[in-house]
């Protein structure tokens, strides 16, 4: 008997020692967010406003944190290297963080309690305003008027998009809008005029010619659901109508301009079956299985390669009372818990890269739109513009018809997939967009009671 | 301590010897001594694993319990304490009757679907036929592929329009279904994937099963004159039990945690037909950003997963014959 004791002593201490441990652990595990605190929006605004730049010498390495958007990591090191060239004391590394502007960002917040961030981050339209409630990245306009970076030259619209209470908190970079891409094969079979629809009732008019042209299983247009996409496109067809998802943080597609867009998409689908459903748009468009589709400009190059026959490009349709291409794709921000030095280093860099040369050469490259008035008048895009005319649509485009996307769809998080699920209920299954638009009120208003507004 | 077992102390004369009984005769102690080498030995060998668990599962496990009862924006470095906030949401959310009928759809037709095709398989492939190690390898590859990849393949294969299903359902006059958009089909188009790809496994775990069978029983049995079906009843599958509660619990187990193939196929979609809550937990945490939510579902699904499992130990358990 007395020989089990010590054992027996062991497993007594053993359990208030497992207990201890198991207790440390979950105390270790508070070392999370700081609970019950309040969220205090202006802390990095005042922190970046007290830095003197002109004190601050840029640090000597940074780390650039991309997912190349539109396959665009040669055309990234080349940017390197020329800027490199200029200033051979900044080393910049380039590394892959994601495959798209998703992981990016996933990795961005799993990492915003760690040292293991970068000085520059992609940051798309979704996800640049969240990075700011959460304090993660800083206001650039000291630092660029310090600089003297000439921000009155980025495009009006898509330098605005990264506005918010009087401060930019990134800047654009490899930006999109949606585009019109109609076959002009089946549009010259049809006897249609070689251009886009003016009107989305234009559009309508026409598919009775276009039908023939596509096969059975295809249609007039194709377009494409899902998340990150469906509500963006749907914002067109939504002001056309005079509607917006919101106003503000007020949401307002319970409004009979609302309703009315989602009447317009119910019809597109169901009663008058101008429109399907594609999976792929750009390759069911490039097979020929449908005449015309809504894609992003930054598909124009591989779409361009892949179509057999010549690809027209036009603006998106406009509606009875109104009209608007929202922009989209991403701009590039800068941490704010990083140093001044790193800071300063991070922001030479980006306005190099988004100068009017080097916004240039990614736009041939790429397929995205210039982000500078001065770059879409240089010579090299002229030169571009003149041997693919396709391009000219979507800068055109921008200064005629882009918008500011709505708040909600960008801002609040969740609400793009609230939205898609939505306007996937009415192409999907049929519903109509009062039930539809119904049940989504209420989910995005929690969303942004939740999410947002205790972070303002 | 060391230096006591290096430098025992010299004996002084004079000195009475301790009584027997007394711990520190030389027989206890050396018992002891022996005792403590192997605690320390234990202690070496497990110590290691134990860190690591207590790292990389018990303390995520805590964190994410502790996590659970917080509103909190991923990357924000304030959060709210909410109690049960999230569970609360979580149970009266006109979202989890679907989350939860996609999941116990998926999870039941993935298994039940898995372990029949792949006794079967199984059974085909337990006969010396030519060829049969090679089938085997075939047989067996899916399950070493990538989920990521083999998803991206098979939504190619799935495609209504230009897709080898298509072409194949076309050849007996049947059209494609709408795989890609139209509910239930998105969630057969998982399970089918699933399937296909754990069948090697579980062929492979059924084929050891049945080569364990000792000859002599089904020897006897053909000698009173069992056809082949009764054998198989009577005689292969009562003894293939261990084996299929074994695939049983693991493949449940994987099937509830199943993410690579849904990410890749349908992210969940269309309209959440097949957000499973694994795929949910995903979506609300890194997608939405409210790692609060995600953690509470996170939790759930930890104490359905122990559930499960208990309830297979406890009860599916006795229906299992150890040969």
């Amino acid at each position: 008997m007395s020989q089990r004791s010590p054992i027996r002593r062991r497993t007594r201490t053993a359990v208030p020692a497992a207990l201890a441990a198991a207790a440390t652990l979950a105390l270790a595990a508070c070392a999370g967010p700081s609970v019950g605190a309040e969220p205090d929006a202006d802390a990095s605004e005042t922190a970046a406003a007290g830095t003197d730049w002109s004190q601050v010498t840029p640090a000597s390495e940074i780390t650039w944190w991309s997912n190349h958007p539109g396959a665009s990591q040669e055309v990234e090191k080349e940017l390197i290297r020329r800027f490199n060239e200029e200033h051979p004391e900044i080393t910049v590394n380039l590394v892959t963080a994601g495959a798209g502007y998703d992981e990016i960002a996933q990795r961005f917040q799993a990492a915003s309690q760690t040292d293991e961030l970068p000085d520059l981050v992609i940051s798309s339209d979704v996800w640049w305003f969240r990075y700011h409630l959460n304090d993660q990245i800083m206001p650039l306009d000291d630092v660029f008027e310090y600089l003297e970076v000439d921000t009155e030259d980025f495009n009006p619209a898509l330098y605005s998009d990264y506005e918010y209470e009087g401060s930019h908190w990134a800047a654009p970079y490899a930006r999109s809008t949606p585009l019109f891409y109609y076959n002009k094969d089946m549009w010259a079979a049809a006897g249609l005029p070689d251009r886009g629809p003016t009107t989305w009732q234009e559009l309508e008019e026409w598919s009775e010619a276009l039908r023939p042209q596509v096969p059975a299983d295809g249609a007039p247009l194709g377009l494409a659901t899902g998340p990150s996409w469906s509500a963006w496109w749907f914002m067109n067809m939504l002001w056309g109508q005079g509607g917006q998802y919101s106003d503000g943080w007020e949401m307002t597609l319970d409004t009979p301009e609302a309703l009315a867009a989602g009447d317009f998409l119910h019809e597109l689908f169901h009663e008058k079956k101008v429109a399907t459903v594609s999976k792929d748009s750009n390759a069911d468009f490039a097979a020929g299985v449908i005449a015309s589709t809504v894609g992003s400009t930054g598909s124009l190059t591989g779409i361009l390669e892949s179509a057999t026959f010549e690809v027209g490009t036009a603006y998106l349709p406009d509606g009875p009372e109104g009209s608007g291409t929202p922009t989209g794709g991403t701009g590039l921000a800068i941490p704010s818990s990083r140093t001044p030095e790193q800071q300063l280093a991070a922001a030479m860099f980006l306005a190099f890269i988004t100068d009017t040369d080097n916004t240039a050469y990614f736009s041939q490259n790429t397929g995205y739109m210039p982000v500078r008035t001065s770059a879409v008048e240089s010579d090299a895009m002229k030169a571009v513009y003149e041997q693919t005319p396709q391009f000219r649509t979507a800068v055109d485009q921008l200064a005629d018809k882009a918008r500011s996307q709505d708040w909600v769809r960008v801002f609040v998080p969740s609400a793009d997939q609230i939205l898609t699920d939505a306007i996937e209920e009415i192409v999907l299954k049929g519903t109509d967009p009062e039930t539809a638009f119904g049940s989504v009120t209420p989910k995005v208003e929690t969303a942004y009671r939740e999410n947002v507004e205790p972070y303002l | 301590m060391s230096t006591t077992v290096l430098a025992p102390p010299a004996p002084r004369s004079g000195q009475t010897d301790p009584p027997a009984a007394s711990p520190t005769s030389p027989a206890s102690r050396r018992t002891r001594s022996r005792r403590r080498r192997s605690w320390l030995a234990f202690a070496l060998l497990a110590g290691p694993n134990v860190l690591l668990l207590l790292v990389f599962v018990y303390r995520p496990l805590l964190e994410s319990l502790y996590l659970s009862t917080l509103q909190w924006n991923l990357g924000s470095p304030v959060a709210r304490f909410i109690g049960l906030g999230n569970y609360r949401e979580w149970f009266t959310s006109p979202d989890t009757a679907q989350v939860l009928l996609a999941t116990g759809v998926f999870t039941v037709v993935t298994v039940g679907g898995s372990l029949v095709l792949g006794l079967g398989l199984a059974l085909a492939l337990d006969r010396k036929l030519p060829g049969r190690a090679v089938a085997r390898t075939v047989a067996f590859a899916p399950y070493v592929l990538s989920g990521f990849a083999v998803g991206i393949l098979w939504l190619f294969i799935f495609d209504p329009r230009y897709g080898l299903m298509s072409t194949l359902l076309q050849a007996v006059g049947m059209s494609s279904p709408q795989w890609y958009t139209e509910p239930p089909w998105p969630l057969v188009m998982i399970i089918v994937v699933y399937v296909w790809k754990n069948l090697g496994y579980v062929a492979l775990i059924y084929l050891a099963g049945l080569q364990a069978i000792p000859q002599d029983v089904r020897d006897a049995a053909a000698l009173d004159g069992a056809t082949s079906a009764r054998t198989l009843r009577s005689i292969v599958l009562p003894l293939l039990t261990p084996t299929t509660f074994f695939l049983l619990v693991t493949m449940l187990l994987s099937s509830l945690q199943s993410f690579d193939i849904i990410q890749a196929m349908t992210k969940g979609g269309p309209l959440g037909s097949t957000t499973t809550l694994m795929y949910q937990i995903y979506e609300e945490g890194f997608v939405n950003g409210r790692a609060g939510y995600a953690s509470a579902g996170a939790t759930i699904l930890f104490v359905l997963l122990l559930a499960v499992t208990a309830v297979q130990l406890r009860f599916v358990e006795r229906k299992v014959h150890y040969a």
